[in-house]
């Protein structure tokens, strides 16, 4: 019983953390350039696309994790091949993905396909692997990382959306209009973050 | 001479903004390709170097590479990731000799490069592409990425510190948060607003210059 509140709380801990202090956006840049390109394009749904990479997030992670257990930590040279091992446990959960799409046949489904790998090769997704892996999380620290790695993704795209909004309604400088803008208007908000962590290089 | 040479430029300026990487158009400063590692690890001269090379070991091999894998592997993004991953573990292997423990201080960023959107966008076009224009646009973007890799290190290096390649040039840092992952945010949104203004005026200029000649 201890076990299980303890692994419930830690999990609960984590994803929180990653939602707010660890944004993985404001705090550790993953995922920035798809995001900046996210909020100006139309032809790319917002919420398919954080759904897809929350979803991915989340099933390539206790991958990761068994991976990182039983295979890299037992290897001197693990940090050649972790790449290739958290590309691997990705396009494993772009795999069930797909296959549960195409068995399940629901009507969105040929709207969430293109946008499948464009939210799993993603530094958001990759980052998060990486970071739990080389931490050695345990597997309740993984789940809740993920969780809130993905939620805070989606976070951020949404105030950078809105922000954008509020943005084109006042008097931008030419020169400062599109990406210098956003990227501003980030950097506010990742000073915000510091509020939480304090002043340290996220490496 | 100079008359046509600009009439030339005029009339071609769309196709030559289109191909040149480096200034007119640029993938970090008019795409917004390659932000994470720029921002958080690019805050020192000798960062900025390691970044660069890392760059230049893994972007054009990774082009090329990923145009032939395409013609066989139906799915371009996992030809283009696992591309990247392969040519990563040389790279990884050859920095470690030249850069050593340098390499251990860029984190995750080193390894993120194989899923960066300037290094594996490609697979996003619907036709492949052929090894010579992998090879001569992996350059080119190369160049344009590490022109404004040693920009932002430098400028980074110098704010957050008051030095340049550890070399102390001022007595007291000017700005000690452009170390941080947002001061790399401000440095890199006022370099992109600088270098597009740079880039319309040259644009307007070129305009001007061949009305003078009509």
């Amino acid at each position: 019983m201890t076990l299980l509140l303890e692994s419930l709380s830690s999990f609960f801990l984590y994803a929180i953390v990653a939602v707010f202090a660890q944004n993985a956006v404001f705090s550790r840049a993953l995922g920035v350039s798809r995001l900046v390109k996210l909020v100006d394009d139309v032809s790319v749904s917002s919420i398919i696309f954080c759904g897809c990479l929350c979803t991915i997030q989340l099933i390539s992670a206790p991958f990761a994790f068994l991976f990182n257990r039983y295979l890299l930590s037992a290897l001197s040279w693990r940090a050649v091949i972790r790449p290739v091992v958290m590309l691997v446990c990705a396009s494993i959960a772009l795999g069930i993905v797909v296959v549960v799409l195409g068995v399940s046949k629901v009507s969105w489904a040929s709207k969430v396909l293109p946008v499948l790998p464009m939210a799993t090769f993603n530094c958001a997704i990759l980052g998060c692997l990486f970071l739990t892996t080389a931490q050695n999380f345990t597997f309740a620290q993984t789940m809740g990382f993920s969780l809130g790695s993905g939620l805070g993704y989606t976070l951020a795209v949404m105030i950078v959306t809105e922000g954008q909004r509020k943005i084109r309604q006042r008097a931008v400088p030419n020169t400062f209009q599109g990406l210098p803008v956003t990227l501003l208007y980030i950097a506010v908000l990742a000073l915000a973050i510091y509020g939480f962590t304090g002043h340290m290089a996220a490496i | 001479m100079w008359s046509k040479r600009v009439q030339y430029l005029n009339e071609n300026y769309p196709r030559i903004s289109k191909n040149d990487r480096i200034f007119l158009n640029n993938p970090v400063m008019m795409s917004g390709l390659g932000l994470a590692p720029l921002v958080v690890t690019a805050n020192s001269g000798y960062n900025a170097v390691v970044l660069s090379v890392a760059v230049l070991l893994i972007l054009t091999p990774t082009r090329v590479l990923g145009s032939f894998v395409s013609r066989v592997v139906k799915f371009r993004a996992l030809a283009y990731c696992f591309s990247a991953a392969v040519i990563y573990m040389g790279a990884y292997l050859l920095l470690r000799d030249w850069f050593d423990v340098r390499v251990v201080s860029m984190g995750i960023y080193l390894p993120l490069l194989v899923v960066e959107p300037i290094v594996i966008k490609r697979y996003e076009r619907n036709t492949p592409e052929k090894w010579t224009t992998a090879l001569r646009k992996g350059i080119l973007t190369t160049a344009g990425y590490a022109l404004v890799i040693m920009i932002i290190g430098l400028l980074r290096e110098f704010l957050a510190t008051g030095m340049l390649f550890e070399e102390p040039i001022m007595k007291a840092p000017l700005l000690p948060m452009a170390s941080l992952a947002s001061g790399g945010f401000v440095a890199v949104a006022l370099l992109c607003a600088l270098w597009r203004a740079m880039v319309n005026m040259t644009k307007k200029w070129i305009n001007m210059e061949a009305k003078k000649y009509q």
